[in-house]
């Protein structure tokens, strides 16, 4: 037992960064407690406790590596219980991850009457009520938490399948759990059902994966040398091949399916859908993240300067971009209308789209010598930006005048992010963004 | 044998059409150390693995401690180490964090020898091991498996990437944990320099069969070089029983050849005016004659 | 006090055990002289304590080391003794029969040979 405890602390404190974004994410949770409980009700009440969650989720982001590393390694058949306990540390952090909304729920949920929510705890049929809704909310979060852990290994593993993967794991989640949250159709009971099927499942793969993994190994070289094993690439240009730029249209569909799948689920609010598509457009630029590391092997081969260089890698990710964006912003034009988006609605969200893309892609291009704090900040604020800009034009009214200021910071920003990435690249230092060692085991 | 600490009857694995190791029958007692050579491809990991769990055999039995070696249970896990090919920490973590997370798996864990070795190998328990060099990451996959004083060790290349200085110290840490003569370690390498040292009983793997499996010592003296000299025309038809290899030069001859005993001399002059000399040969010598 | 080479031919407990009886037949042992312990032995030159600890039962058998209880191995008493003059021609047999090959191998004759090696005795006195 010793070993879960120590293994889900490592989950949360392994590294100085995950540290810090636990601590300002349990921080932020006890000021919202606070300001929930003893302050007048407002509408942002609730942005501490969301932004807190938020953070105190990515503190514990070390989980799907080291539980990859463990697992895929000869240790967890090695140590003693490993796989179990393994398996029981994750169990323990899906819990652990989703207790600060569980406990701030009840006092979320009288946020919303006049009074204080002190003053409240004196009508006991409501304090009742809204710890049912708690445990109810609890335990989806829960759910949730277990589905974006795996969201999260798949997005590990750095390539266009994996970010596929991702994001169908994010649909069917959308779907499910955060439906009913919205359509207040889950008991406690009920998600306690579902969790216990996911994670028998998941655990009995888990623990069997050794076996399975030796059938597929035998399966796979008693046939071997019949696969090629990399991408299909036949653009032809050696710079795309390179920088993993070279096949849009993969990407294209990895988005396209979710898309459709949803959009036959029925979610409907434009707000979601926004929010949705601007998370496509974070991820889709992450990949530039990969660009530095790449660029070594081109630049080996090449007689560009770090100036050309950098022009050349440029030029290939914004006409891979492009290509998807403009998708995209089709494909957002027809939902929009679908959908009965209003045009306030559509006017400044497609922008969101654009300059969301490009603002990560070259967040992503100046990641020259991996990613470190500065960084890491730049792209957590970008993200809550874009989703937090997504909530206000789901709001009525929207508020206008903020969302633009906010666009033109966006479109600044981008800019600024262009002029940092330009000159990394003209004093880039490949020693210092080795390709993990990760990327080498997952493709074993 | 029941107290063999590992023990195999006719194993085999074979990957798909490809048989790798084919019908090695072995047994090793507590205190051997074992040392397991071979070439590329010719199934050292393979036979490690087989012998941890981590894959299933093909055909034929392997127990370890008594158990099937698939299906070890917790506490004869705990006796068990192990040091990879290819180390497998995980990067974000610091060298003190690690060996404190594989500390937790097991009931005892020898902080004390831990912190020595730390010292002496020059492993800083506050780096980062992203930041490390692969021989550092190497000594700290060696500390991870030596910390909770495992009854059997099982080590496959530990010292490729080490410099000659590491490589002596890891060579007297794993000397004194032998030293009781209750550890078995068994390890593959291709430094058969180090194998001389240590080893006292040599598996040769050779084509997935075990070519040779006995004591080094017996191994020394049953495969030795012998130069021939008699006069024109005595040599030139000679039979040399069990030569690996044989190069005539007129009145000179050179062979290798293998189980030699004292008594085979007798049988190979059989009361010819035939001069031998019989030189030994280095394990490295023997490895490549072996597998001329 | 043993030079030990792993990489030669001969295997190290033979190694040992020539070593041990060419200084206890020398004198440089004396009896009742104190044997590095296997232990140290083994960790001073990094090999095996098994084939130390072999090459030590080996001697204990042959009288030439007594074990004490507690203590490192020491040289026996009877040692000098018991290192009987044929097992010391032993010791130098390999040698003579060098000698005597390259002698051969040189055309060298046998009486030419015997007075070589009274000359050296000779001079060896002075």
């Amino acid at each position: 037992m010793r070993a879960v405890a120590r293994l889900v602390f490592l989950y949360f404190a392994g590294t100085a960064m995950t540290r810090a974004l636990t601590i300002c994410g349990l921080l932020s949770c006890l000021i919202s407690l606070y300001v929930v409980t003893y302050l007048p009700q407002s509408q942002h009440m609730l942005a501490f406790a969301q932004v807190g969650q938020l953070l105190f989720f990515l503190g514990s982001a070390l989980m799907p590596v080291m539980v990859g590393r463990l697992a895929q390694g000869h240790a967890s058949g090695l140590l003693p219980y490993g796989r179990w306990k393994l398996l029981l540390s994750m169990l323990l952090t899906v819990f652990l991850v989703a207790l600060p909304t569980g406990i701030l729920t009840p006092f979320a949920f009288v946020a919303g009457m006049s009074e204080p929510a002190a003053a409240l705890v004196a009508h006991p049929g409501l304090l009742e009520f809204s710890i049912t809704r708690a445990w109810i909310i609890y335990t989806s979060c829960v759910i949730i938490a277990g589905w974006l852990y795996l969201v999260m290994w798949f997005l590990s593993e750095r390539n266009r399948a994996g970010f596929a993967k991702g994001m169908l794991v994010i649909v069917i989640m959308m779907f499910l759990p955060a439906r009913e949250i919205q359509e207040l159709s889950a008991t406690t009971r009920w998600n306690l059902e579902q969790l216990a099927v996911a994670w028998t499942v998941f655990g009995a793969l888990f623990l069997a994966w050794p076996r399975l993994k030796n059938v597929r190994a035998t399966l796979r070289r008693a046939t071997a040398g019949s696969r090629g094993g990399f991408s299909r690439d036949t653009s032809g240009r050696e710079v795309d091949l390179i920088l993993g730029t070279g096949n849009p249209w993969l990407f294209i569909a990895a988005q396209l399916i979710p898309i459709a799948v949803a959009s036959r689920v029925g979610i409907d609010l434009p707000s979601v859908w926004l929010y949705f598509l601007t998370i496509f457009s974070t991820v889709n630029g992450a990949i530039a993240g990969q660009a530095a590391e790449r660029s070594r092997a081109l630049w080996l081969r090449s007689g560009w300067s770090r100036s050309g260089l950098f022009a050349a890698v440029e030029k290939s990710f914004l006409r891979h971009n492009v290509v998807v964006l403009v998708l995209l912003l089709l494909i957002m034009g027809l939902i929009g209308a679908r959908a009965g988006f209003t045009r306030a609605l559509m006017a400044m969200g497609l922008p969101l789209v654009v300059l969301g893309t490009l603002a990560s892609t070259y967040l992503g291009l100046s990641l020259t010598r991996g990613l470190r704090w500065f960084e890491a900040s730049l792209g957590v604020t970008l993200m809550l930006t874009l989703m937090a800009v997504s909530q206000m034009l789901g709001a009525q009214p929207a508020p206008l005048s903020v969302v633009i200021v906010i666009e033109i910071l966006l479109a600044f920003s981008a800019l600024a992010l262009r002029i940092l990435a330009r000159r990394r690249w003209a004093t880039i230092d490949w020693t210092q963004c080795r390709p993990t060692r990760a990327l080498s085991l997952r493709g074993a | 044998m029941n107290d063999a600490t590992v023990q195999a009857a006719h194993l085999s694995k074979s990957f798909g059409a490809k048989r790798v190791l084919d019908d090695l029958t072995f047994a090793v007692a507590p205190g051997d150390v074992i040392g397991v050579l071979g070439k590329n491809g010719a199934g050292k990991t393979t036979l490690l693995e087989l012998m941890l769990g981590f894959t299933p055999p093909s055909a034929g039995d392997i127990r370890v401690f008594g158990h099937s070696s698939e299906r070890l249970p917790g506490d004869a896990k705990s006796r068990v180490g192990f040091v990879p090919q290819q180390d497998e920490l995980i990067d974000q973590l610091t060298v003190a964090d690690q060996l404190r997370l594989i500390a937790s798996f097991y009931p005892h864990w020898d902080a004390e020898l831990i912190d020595r070795l730390c010292t002496e190998w020059g492993v800083n328990p506050k780096a980062r091991v992203k930041s490390m060099s692969v021989g550092e990451r190497q000594k700290l996959s060696i500390l991870l498996a030596f910390g909770h004083r495992p009854d059997l060790l099982v080590l496959d290349e530990p010292v490729a990437s080490l410099d000659p200085m590491a490589r002596r110290q890891f060579l007297e840490q794993l000397v004194e944990a032998s030293a009781d003569g209750r550890r078995t370690v068994i390890f593959s390498s291709h430094i058969v320099s180090d194998i001389e040292r240590l080893a006292n009983r040599i598996w040769i793997l050779k084509d997935g069969r075990l070519d040779w499996q006995g004591d080094l010592d017996s191994l020394k003296e049953s495969i030795v070089r012998l130069h021939l000299r008699a006069a024109d025309g005595v040599l030139a038809n000679l039979e040399v029983p069990g030569a690996l290899s044989v190069r005539r030069d007129g009145s000179f001859t050179t062979a290798v050849v293998r189980d030699w005993t004292p008594g085979s001399l007798e049988s190979l002059t059989a009361g010819r005016a035939i001069d031998v000399q019989v030189e030994s040969l280095a394990l490295e010598e023997i490895f490549l004659e072996l597998h001329r | 006090m043993f030079v030990l080479k792993p990489q030669s031919g001969v295997p190290i407990y033979r190694q040992i055990l020539e070593q041990v009886r060419r200084m206890v037949a020398s004198g440089q042992l004396a009896p009742g002289a104190e044997l590095p312990s296997v232990r140290d032995l083994a960790l001073k030159h990094a090999v095996n304590p098994m084939t130390i600890s072999k090459a030590y039962s080996l001697l204990e058998a042959e009288g030439m080391l007594e074990r004490n209880r507690g203590r490192p191995m020491t040289v026996a008493s009877q040692a000098r003794n018991s290192s009987l003059l044929n097992r010391r021609l032993q010791q130098i047999q390999p040698l003579v029969e060098q000698t005597v090959l390259a002698a051969k191998q040189l055309e060298i004759g046998e009486a030419e040979l015997v007075k070589s090696v009274r000359r050296n005795w000779e001079n060896d006195h002075e």
